[in-house]
């Protein structure tokens, strides 16, 4: 509901779309944001998209171990942060939010930080590229482990409305992770408790290579809504709008205490998995082509051209603005060195045990525990 | 006839059982078209089809419960978990069915399967592709556990694996699956679960490892060659029985040993190795065993190979069981 007024039904046919391939608003209502926000969507795209190159361009000189492009999920990561409120919400998001956290305003150098656990990173290094967090900003460290992260979002969102703030809980997964069981026992709990917390999926058609017809005998993710009692929303997941303004809406009925609700974020990834895989196994080049054709950056620059928003000149002001940030970015984490090996030792527990000291003085007879981890 | 290397071999053999026997199936996320994401069941989907090659949901407790399932029917499922890391989602299939079935039903009920499961560090994978929960299942009792380094003893455990009569919990050594390349027989052997092997005979000191410790273990006893010491290396291969008459035999012989093992220390089962000696053959050490192992800690990103007991660390153990 916004301002009372609900704006889309759950279950629908055809996915919610608000603005059109050519980036025509094609919604039932007038936009209602304001053109700061507008502006600073197309901006958290490009400079996700921009990072996101040269995290690959990083990997492939040696530089970064791992990568899982977000690309072809900013509209969908990008539109969600924006109807958070980034200074009272929490988010719970998986390997492939780095667009996400980006925009809840994880620091560009941070990020990269942790993609390169160098001795800036304030999670201390302890992750393997891919891995948002960040405690400052209530976003949950990111587990590899897919859909762990589902039943502690719903803890997250109980607390929330035992708080009785009308925070909320936003909780981020691919489609492969509605297949496993931690995903149902969390739904349910969220739906039996009425749980503050919105649910999204990126649905890009593929869990590494397993087709969405193999994961699941539904017809689509947002169906699965109904078994846990919470509407589910199909969204074009390339218009940054539609996720937008439907997480929103999933958004004020979980403040207003009405519960959870399940997004279906309908996407592609433009590239493999991660750089380890090789999709040209399971997936037609010809079906990349189709959905690279659609992307959000194109179609939503075309959105904002067409209001009068941007510009060429705004265009070269801000690829420029970003470019230096990245740059600086690099050039300031290359020269912080490794997280240390004696970090190894430490956060197991609050405080380090007696075994842990010994293990740790033992490794000390071999290794400079000052040195650079490798 | 080629090399092959530990992943070729593991592909090799599930196509040999199963045109062996018809109720061999493979189950798992991504064995189909992809072919494993390490290629472990590379061209099968082609080969054998969907109905025998089965791309599953995202769930290993689907993966592993079905597998239980198809086995009571008389079926020999061979399950692949993608990362031994994500077994933890199917544990409790694992540990309160597949284990306890036999027992619990008096013999009336058994489950027959393989659930493999690539396993160990040093990929740069940090905590969820690096673990070594191989502890885990080995105190699980109705549980046999397998952790072959080398193709010939991947093909001859699993074949017995996929033939036996008991759930195996097959660890695979990531890190060696295209480091270590043998030349393999064309014959039908089998190698039986609970059967460790000599890698490399000496009398100054026992070296006890497996799986991809193996390696590293192996890298020690040259550099201890070079040095004038000669080292007796044991691979275990099987944890689940493992083969304690060997690792008596050896150890009571030369007198000392340090066991090696990536999986951290405390429980681990280098340390069940090391009490079995030190409680059946004390009298016959010349120094207390030491254990070189991973640390008691989440397995890390930035420290992974500092984490792995490798060469310095377990030439270090040697010199202290040396100088004792
Ligand atoms: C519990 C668990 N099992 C297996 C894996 C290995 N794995 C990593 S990503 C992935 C596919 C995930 O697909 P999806 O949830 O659709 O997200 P996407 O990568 O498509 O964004 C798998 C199987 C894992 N990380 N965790």
């Amino acid at each position: 509901m916004i301002g009372n007024v609900r704006r889309f039904e759950p279950f629908g046919e055809a996915p919610i779309r608000v603005i059109d391939d050519d980036g025509r608003w094609v919604a039932p209502f007038a936009c209602d944001i304001d053109v700061a926000r507008q502006r600073a969507i197309y901006r958290d795209m490009l400079r996700a998209r921009r990072f996101d190159e040269r995290l690959s361009t990083l990997q492939r000189q040696g530089k970064v171990s791992f990568v899982a492009s977000a690309a072809g999920h900013e509209a969908t990561q990008i539109g969600a942060a924006h109807a958070l409120d980034a200074t009272r919400d929490w988010t719970f998001p998986y390997y492939r939010d780095l667009a996400l956290a980006l925009a809840l305003g994880w620091p560009l150098a941070e990020a990269l930080a942790q993609q390169t656990a160098s001795r800036l990173d304030p999670a201390r290094g302890r992750q393997m590229p891919a891995h948002p967090g960040s405690a400052a900003l209530r976003i949950f460290t990111t587990a590899s482990a897919i859909a762990s992260h589902v039943p502690p979002a719903v803890g997250s969102a109980m607390a929330q409305k035992l708080a009785g703030r009308g925070d909320v809980t936003l909780c981020s997964f691919g489609d492969g992770a509605t297949s496993e069981g931690d995903w149902h026992a969390a739904l349910n709990l969220a739906g039996a408790q009425g749980a503050p917390a919105v649910f999204l999926c990126q649905n890009n058609g593929y869990a590494i290579s397993v087709a969405f017809r193999h994961q699941s005998g539904s017809a689509d993710v947002a169906t699965k809504a109904h078994a846990y009692g919470m509407p589910g929303y199909r969204v074009d997941g390339m218009d940054p709008l539609a996720a937008y303004y439907v997480t929103r809406q999933a958004v004020e009925r979980a403040r207003e205490g009405l519960g959870p609700s399940l997004i279906e974020a309908l996407v592609y990834r433009y590239g493999p998995h991660s750089n380890a895989d090789d999709d040209g196994r399971y997936r037609p080049a010809d079906e990349v082509a189709a959905w690279r054709r659609r992307d959000p950056i194109v179609r939503y620059r075309r959105y904002l051209e067409g209001r009068g928003l941007w510009d060429d000149d705004a265009e070269a002001a801000l690829a420029a603005e970003i470019k230096a940030e990245i740059d600086d970015a690099v050039r300031a984490n290359a020269g912080a060195g490794r997280a240390p090996l004696g970090w190894m030792f430490d956060d197991v527990f609050a405080a380090l045990p007696p075994h842990l000291r010994r293990q740790r003085d033992e490794l000390a007879l071999t290794h400079d525990l000052e040195r650079d981890g490798h | 006839m080629a090399l092959q290397t530990i992943v070729q071999t593991v592909a090799r053999t599930l196509a040999e059982e199963m045109v062996r026997d018809d109720a061999v199936v493979l189950l798992g996320e991504d064995v189909g078209k992809r072919g494993g994401v390490f290629l472990a069941t590379e061209g099968l989907f082609d080969r054998f089809g969907p109905d025998r090659v089965i791309d599953t949901p995202l769930s290993e407790a689907a993966i592993i419960g079905a597998a239980i399932g198809m086995a009571v029917h008389g079926m020999r499922p061979v399950a692949e978990i993608q990362f031994a890391d994500y077994v933890f989602p199917g544990f409790d299939q694992l540990v309160s069915q597949a284990a306890k079935l036999r027992y619990r039903s008096g013999g009336g009920f058994s489950a027959p399967m393989v659930v493999r499961m690539p396993a160990g560090g040093g990929v740069a994978g940090g905590h969820h592709h690096s673990q070594n929960p191989e502890s885990h299942f080995v105190h699980t009792p109705g549980l046999q556990v397998v952790y072959p380094s080398t193709p010939s003893d991947t093909r001859g455990l699993l074949r017995s694996a996929v033939r036996g009569q008991d759930p195996v919990v097959f660890m695979e050594p990531k890190r060696l699956y295209r480091a270590v390349k043998e030349e393999l027989p064309d014959d039908d052997a089998t190698i039986p679960i609970g059967q460790a092997r000599l890698r490399r005979e000496g009398d100054d000191v026992v070296l006890i490892s497996y799986g991809a410790s193996m390696a590293e273990t192996l890298k020690a006893a040259d550099a201890l060659a070079a040095q004038g010491v000669s080292a007796d290396v044991i691979d275990l291969r099987s944890l689940l029985p493992w083969d304690q008459d060997l690792v008596l035999e050896r150890v009571a012989r030369v007198g000392r040993v340090v066991v090696i093992s990536e999986a951290p220390r405390t429980l681990s089962f280098a340390s069940e190795v090391a009490a079995t000696i030190a409680e059946e053959a004390l009298d016959l050490l010349e120094a207390p065993p030491v254990r070189v192992t991973g640390f008691d800690v989440p397995y890390p990103y930035a420290q992974d190979r500092a984490y792995l007991p490798g060469p310095d660390r377990i030439l270090h153990a040697v010199q202290r069981v040396l100088d004792y």
